[in-house]
């Protein structure tokens, strides 16, 4: 099967989901969440035996790659979603509250098929090999995103949250856009692949001045720092499915872009650029850590708190990118999909966790964490691994994660936000564990019991086994990741034996 | 007949006030206007290149950038729908549309 149905199957049952949601009681709207797993899964097996589109067809071939990185991207944004939806099956009684009719679910029905469109989006983004295809398909999740956060739109701080969102991804557009339309202008073509071919020593200035541009633009999206201003607000407006989402979906597919339009400046051969380009993404990355880490030791309300840390992890993802050059990029580049695999699961795990106790306590600060070593055992040992896996504690995936980082970084010579980095993660250290100080050493003045539902408990609790085992083994995730060329998809025979610059070139 | 440096200053003068209004002005709709002006400036460029990049072979435009310029407008419309139906919604709850009165959230 040809790659580029995946995504026309994702769009064409998101429609008949918005179509379906008239039919269905205002009562029964979760019915269309199960409705939305049912593609989403099979587009994630169909990924697996997905094959390039064919040379002939050159309206496809022109602006959509299938590689490594491509399989590797979409996997993980189709995982992401289908436990996006899984999160919000839990968390509809909270939407329903601030939506129209309050408590009916009645305005509810569109969350889940805007996010298979926000899924769609983020697919083609994995695959954008022009500038013109990157450009729209990172608005369409862009846009799409903006309902999402704005989506209680009875509550003030959801509203609040998705006008800064709006204000701030509309103004990252406008970099983007002027960022391609001088690339476009320095090589006459907006082919990534050609654009390596058109480097020259006159045009590189405004090559390095319009792929600066663009890197502003790919901070918005993976929120590093110059464009970092609007994620606490957000995270916490936001609904909490729609944080998560962001935060590891939208994350990733931004760095699914910077790999694709950093590629041929990394490894065109052309010293000037590769090196100004990597002391930018150095100087990007130590500036993210430093703020993310910091900021995250003062926070108390327990969201927020994820926020930074996912500034803070978005420091430690720019750290293999930067050290990204022609001859470390498969190690750049599956540092970096390490790194998102583990975070997919420490970031879930942690937002289900939080779903859990707001809706038990009704807080999202830390202390209503007090408490709960004793009111429910099992939860808070759960919630242990993942803060220490958030911290990057040996013997969970997180560690591994954070190692292949540091060691990219260190191969590359990054010294000055590899330090930065150590002295982020031991801050990580002092600010994760407040959770588990929260929970053994505090007693709570509420002993009412904590209940939690069996779909989020068994979502943690396999996320949480999944963390430990790739701590112990992860070779697994390097073999799901492809361990020879780069990142892919559980095991892609077919692509073995191309390497990735290739792929892209034809 | 002006040339392409002309073009390029103008559509550069244009982000920039695009720039500056978004970050100095107050009030959401202008800031909205502000960032339109932003991706009209981008729009001259493209145009603006893409006219003058033919020179060589023949006397046509080199027509990508022109193609860009629709999908730029189209996007642009899309993001203005939803986002002036996020701050009518805004507008109906808090009753105003000024940033600084943004603050239920702090920390």
């Amino acid at each position: 099967m040809q790659a580029y149905l995946l995504e026309i199957i994702i769009v064409i049952s998101a429609i008949a989901l918005l179509l379906t949601e008239a039919f269905i009681t205002p009562k029964r709207k979760y019915r269309i969440a199960i409705l939305a797993i049912l593609p989403l899964t099979i587009v994630f097996v169909l990924n697996v035996f997905a094959v390039a589109p064919s040379e002939y067809n050159k309206e496809m071939t022109q602006f959509y790659a299938w590689d490594n990185i491509a399989r590797f991207f979409k996997g993980f944004t189709l995982l992401a979603t289908i436990l996006t939806l899984i999160f919000t099956l839990d968390y509809r009684r909270t939407l329903s509250k601030f939506t129209t009719r309050p408590g009916t679910e009645e305005g509810t029905g569109e969350y889940y098929s805007l996010i298979l469109f926000a899924c769609a989006g983020m697919m083609w983004m994995a695959s954008a090999k022009d500038l013109v295809s990157l450009f729209v398909s990172l608005e369409l999740t862009t846009i799409t995103t903006y309902i999402l956060v704005a989506y209680m739109r009875r509550n003030v701080g959801s509203l609040e949250a998705g006008v800064k969102y709006l204000i701030l991804g509309a103004l990252s557009t406008g970099f983007l856009v002027y960022g391609i339309a001088w690339v476009y202008g320095a090589t006459g073509t907006t082919d990534l692949a050609l654009i390596q071919e058109k480097i020259t020593d006159q045009n590189q200035n405004y090559l390095l001045f319009g792929v600066a541009l663009i890197l502003i633009s790919i901070a918005f999206k993976v929120g590093a720092v110059p464009m970092h201003l609007w994620i606490p607000d957000v995270y916490q407006g936001a609904p909490t499915p729609t944080t998560a989402f962001l935060s590891v979906a939208s994350k990733a597919s931004g760095f699914a872009i910077a790999i694709r339009v950093l590629q041929p400046f990394m490894e065109s051969g052309n010293q000037v650029l590769s090196s100004k380009f990597t002391t930018i993404i150095a100087v990007l990355a130590g500036a993210t850590l430093l703020v993310g880490n910091l900021a995250a030791l003062r926070q108390s309300n327990f969201k927020r708190l994820l926020a930074y840390s996912s500034i803070a992890n978005a420091g430690f993802l720019l750290l293999p990118l930067a050290a990204w050059n022609s001859d470390s990029a498969l190690a750049s580049q599956h540092a970096i999909a390490f790194y998102l695999g583990v975070y997919l699961l420490m970031t879930f795990a942690a937002f289900f966790v939080l779903a859990i106790i707001y809706r038990n306590t009704g807080s999202d600060e830390i202390s209503a964490f007090e408490g709960l070593g004793r009111r429910h055992p099992t939860l808070a040992f759960m919630t242990t691994i993942i803060m220490g896996a958030l911290a990057g504690l040996p013997l969970t995936g997180g560690f591994w994660g954070k190692f292949f980082a540091f060691e990219s970084a260190i191969r590359g010579g990054l010294w000055v936000p590899v330090i930065i980095g150590f002295i982020g993660a031991a801050a990580g250290f002092y600010y994760y564990f407040q959770i588990i100080r929260a929970m053994y050493w505090r007693e709570s003045l509420s002993t009412r019991q904590i209940r939690i539902r069996p779909i989020s408990y068994w979502t943690v609790k396999g996320l949480t086994i999944a963390i430990v085992l790739l701590g112990f083994f992860p070779k697994p995730m390097e073999w799901l990741i492809g361990e020879k060329p780069t990142s892919a998809e559980k095991a892609p025979q077919k692509n073995q034996d191309q390497p990735v610059a290739v792929n892209t070139a034809n | 007949m002006a040339s392409l440096n002309d073009y390029l200053f103008i559509s550069g003068l244009l982000f920039a006030i695009g720039l500056a209004g978004v970050i100095i002005r107050r009030n959401i709709i202008v800031i909205f206007m502000c960032l339109e002006l932003m991706l009209a400036a981008a729009s001259l460029t493209l145009v603006a290149f893409s006219r003058f990049h033919a020179s060589s072979e023949s006397t046509l435009p080199h027509y990508d950038g022109q193609v860009f310029v629709f999908f730029i407008i189209t996007v642009a419309a899309a993001e203005v729908a939803v986002g002036l139906a996020i701050i009518v919604a805004l507008y109906r709850a808090r009753q105003t549309i000024n940033v600084e009165d943004l603050t239920s959230m702090r920390g």
